[in-house]
């Protein structure tokens, strides 16, 4: 075993904040001495003071690079949402059975607001992170797993039962892995999806274009939705339309791939299932992503389209035929998205699960 | 407040559970006074950074209107320096000013002249033309009371007043102090509706735009361990006190008309007094929520005539004295205070209040110019143990602290053991600091108040009844403090927090301030 004080983490807090302390397990794990470090973490900033906690954030990855991408977005969220941030890597297939943690604490307001413990496992000491991350939750608070791998498989159900939300990212994945979202969502599974708050803007104009006093007449005549992607149909896109036909039931909703982006930056994050840093800014637009949402309401057409970083709200057939709002694109920091999911901790996003549901309908059919 | 559909409506299928608050509809705002302080400090900050949170909607503009003359170029430059000096966001965002900037006229002129006002309906034509602000006006009054019936009256003659019920509204927000007394605050009321309907007002109180003034009324009725303690059976008596290190900082020609009573009491410290003391509404909004505070004001026992007004209120006058170790003039000294001045820079007041819940717990109040510190808060004190199981003295009642500012949150002072092996208590301090517990930085007062205008929501402006009965428990005072042969306000020396003689209010129950 080795305890010794590693180097700061960047972060743009007080140096002392992120003093960080680490320990090594070559054979078993202690959480005693975890616990123990942690209160040590703590006492850097002169005495422990009082530690504000909302919720246990619980991310799980299986790679060191996976959570050296993710690592922004969380500590970013976990600033603005005060909790316990217990990082799992875990690396079954390396050498050794080690396992290594490291402790950290950022304040806020004199008080300690998050408490970050990454347990990194390798090989047989994998075996070690599911009875360690028990003993690391702070009792009775809620507990939220960001999930930074493939939305199935066994691991991940295990996560669902024990959480009281599960957050993936659909976006960085094929939007047939909507599917499986979609069939955990009916058995119950509270999962968060930061595709979801990526729709956020299209939802609310479209909902905005509805309210406009003048426009308002036509709520009860919506018939048909289309979305647009670029390059090829995305899950966000995908979402969209099963937001929209689950609120329309009666509406036919189609998606469509226009053509391919000027600048082609690919899926959010590293397409493999592992990022939850969304987009790295409202642009350029990448593959995938939608550029263009038309409902109508005959004889008025309804669209949504999006410029550069704005979205532009069109009206068409109706008397006052112009353009009727803009709203930019709010640009991507990380975590941002995170934080909008963390907004709820526990439980269904009773919107989401209906939109995924309707959404996976609108899949075209495999070999299709 | 999102949207609330006629009865007769399709109700919109793509709103419901949508997370995000509906966005105002599109808007012009007119800021009359707008060369002012308020506006450059405030109100401009204010919208700007609703634009950085996507909070307006896109179709906005804002029209200012003052007798300074500028062009709308030289206006919007002098309204980016005070969003660059004053926005509690920053860097400016240069392309989301732009785009805000875009939407900004300014139309001079007095406002008795109708020239001023034929420009402006000039002016909010052709905004509704570049920037589809669809005919909607809010209009803010940031100007003196003097001004309102002015411009209420060129409003109405240049038809830019619509009924409510249109699909094009007419708002107005109106700076406080709403009136002067009681009988000006009627006056003012009759003059106001005879032209627009309640739904239209928007009488602001900027306190009730803090969090942690919204917060109590979440502690209060989101959690299930405080209500049932919440009343005469437990509480002893309460506190409140909204104290500033300030003088008058250049206002005289306003505070030597106002005072402590009008500045402060009458509105700020009262609206404190409803949260605290009000029933649970049956319902979260506007209306519902103001019932129950009116019906505070309304169980307040009135202060009228000189016994009651000597037994329970206290005045005071700042004399020169140290605030952070620096020298300050007393309140005679400032400039334009006239020698001799009676102006009360301090009150110390005890209220009861005749309901079932607090019937024999005061609430005293204390607010003041020139204290040894700014702070505002709210204390709960609890009553002592009903046994000294651990000595007379050995454990102090419990208090529950609600901080409204600076460092807002909530502090439960209870009794601990000493560590070691005799039974000792110690009374400790459990805090809650909304900076530590939500590190997400809090919108301004007017941040939340413009937005709530701009959506409709009155829940967090006053009501003309609501006015009404604070005015007239502070009229009663006033009639016996400002009578000629009223003795002058206390001094107290700038520095300390206010005459003995508030003091002896509280030794009369046996009680004494806190020292916050």
């Amino acid at each position: 075993m080795s305890l010794s004080i590693g180097e700061p983490i960047a972060g743009g807090q007080a140096a002392r904040g992120w003093d960080e302390l680490s320990i090594r397990f070559d054979d078993g794990m202690d959480l005693n001495k975890i616990r123990a470090l942690l209160q040590e973490a703590k006492e850097l900033g002169g005495s422990a003071g009082e530690t504000v906690s909302a919720f246990n954030l619980v991310a799980i990855y299986f790679s060191p690079a996976a959570y050296d991408r993710a690592q922004a977005a969380l500590e970013a969220a976990g600033r603005l949402h005060p909790c316990r941030l217990v990082v799992l890597i875990a690396e079954p297939h390396a050498e050794g059975d080690s396992v290594a943690a490291r402790v950290s604490v950022v304040r806020s307001g004199g008080a300690v607001s998050l408490e970050r413990v990454v347990l990194t496992a390798q090989g047989g000491g994998v075996r070690h992170l599911e009875s360690a991350l028990l003993g690391l939750l702070v009792p009775d608070l809620p507990v939220v797993i960001v999930w930074g791998g493939r939305p199935e498989g066994a691991l991940l159900r295990r996560a669902v039962e024990m959480a009281d939300r599960v957050i993936i990212d659909s976006g960085t994945r094929p939007p047939e892995a909507l599917a499986d979202v979609a069939a955990m969502v009916a058995r119950g599974a509270p999962i968060g999806d930061l595709a979801w708050p990526r729709i956020f803007p299209w939802m609310s104009l479209a909902a905005e274009m509805l309210d406009v006093p003048n426009l308002r007449e036509h709520r009860g005549n919506l018939r048909s939705a289309r979305v647009i992607c670029a390059g090829a149909i995305g899950a966000e896109g995908v979402l969209l339309a099963g937001w929209f036909a689950s609120r329309v039931r009666k509406a036919r909703v189609e998606l469509l791939s226009g053509p391919e982006p000027d600048r082609d930056s690919a899926m959010p994050g590293a397409g493999d299932g592992t990022s939850i840093t969304g987009w790295p800014s409202a642009a350029p637009l990448g593959r995938g992503q939608i550029v263009a949402f038309e409902f109508t309401a005959p004889p008025v057409t309804f669209t949504i389209r999006r410029d550069k970083a704005v979205l532009v709200a069109e009206v068409r057939g109706d008397d006052d035929g112009e353009v009727v709002n803009r709203m930019r694109l709010p640009p991507e920091a990380p975590g941002r998205l995170l934080g909008l999911e963390l907004k709820l901790l526990a439980g269904q996003d009773e919107l989401y699960a209906a939109s995924v549901q309707a959404a996976v309908k609108l899949l075209p059919k495999s070999g299709s | 407040m999102p949207y609330t559909p006629e009865h007769d409506e399709v109700p919109n299928p793509l709103r419901h559970g949508l997370r995000a608050d509906s966005a105002p509809e599109p808007c012009a705002l007119v800021v009359f006074g707008a060369s002012g302080d308020l506006a450059h400090r405030k109100l401009i900050p204010a919208l700007y950074n609703l634009a950085v949170s996507a909070h307006l909607p896109a179709a906005f503009g804002v029209v200012g209107v003052s007798k300074s003359e500028y062009t709308h170029e030289q206006y919007q430059a002098d309204l980016r320096e005070a969003v660059g000096r004053f926005s509690r966001t920053k860097p400016i965002d240069e392309d989301l000013w732009r785009d805000f900037a875009a939407g900004l006229r300014y139309v001079p002129g007095a406002f008795d002249d109708d020239a001023t006002f034929l420009r402006l309906a000039g002016t909010l034509e052709e905004l509704d033309r570049a920037r589809a602000t669809r005919g909607n006006r809010l209009f803010y009054f940031a100007t003196p009371p003097s001004t309102f019936p002015v411009l209420l009256r060129q409003l109405q003659k240049h038809g830019l007043i619509r009924p409510p019920g249109e699909s094009r509204f007419t708002r107005v927000v109106i700076e406080k102090p709403f009136g002067r007394d009681l009988a000006s605050a009627r006056a003012l009321n009759r003059m106001v509706l005879e032209t627009m309907d309640e739904r239209q007002v928007f009488r602001i109180d900027h306190y009730l735009g803090k969090e942690t003034v919204q917060n109590l009324l979440v502690f209060r009725f989101g959690n299930t361990i405080f209500e049932p303690i919440w009343n005469r059976n437990y509480v002893d008596h309460v506190q409140i006190t909204a104290a500033e290190e300030l003088g008058i900082e250049g206002r005289a020609r306003y505070y030597e008309e106002a005072g402590i009573l009008r500045d402060m009491i009458q509105n700020h410290v009262l609206q404190l007094v409803c949260l605290t003391a009000m029933e649970a509404p049956v319902a979260f909004d506007a209306d519902a929520v103001r019932d129950e505070k009116v019906k505070v004001l309304r169980a307040i026992s009135p202060i009228e005539g000189v016994d009651a007004v000597a037994q329970r209120v206290v005045l005071g006058q700042y004399t020169a004295g140290q605030i952070a170790g620096n020298d300050v003039p007393g309140y005679q000294e400032e400039k334009e205070v006239a020698k001799g001045s009676r102006t009360p820079t301090f009150a110390a007041i005890q209220l009861n209040i005749d309901s079932w819940r607090w019937d024999g717990v005061p609430f005293y109040l204390r607010s003041g110019k020139r204290l040894p510190k700014r702070m505002t808060e709210i204390a709960i004190q609890f009553r002592k143990l009903p046994h000294a199981l651990f000595g007379e003295g050995a454990a102090a009642p419990n208090t529950l602290i609600v901080r409204v500012q600076p460092e807002e949150g909530i502090a439960l002072r209870f009794s601990a053991k000493v560590p070691g092996e005799r039974y000792r208590p110690r009374t400790v301090s459990m805090d809650f600091r909304y900076g530590a517990a939500f590190a997400a930085a809090s919108p301004e007062a007017y941040e939340r108040l413009l937005l709530d205008a701009l959506r409709g929501d009155q829940t967090l402006f006053t009501r003309k009844d609501e006015v009404e009965a604070a005015w007239k428990l502070v009229d009663g005072i006033l009639k016996t403090t400002e009578a000629p042969d009223a003795p002058p306000p206390y001094p107290y020396e700038a520095g300390t927090w206010g005459p003995r003689e508030a003091d002896a209010l509280l030794a009369r129950g046996g009680r004494t301030w806190r020292r916050p």
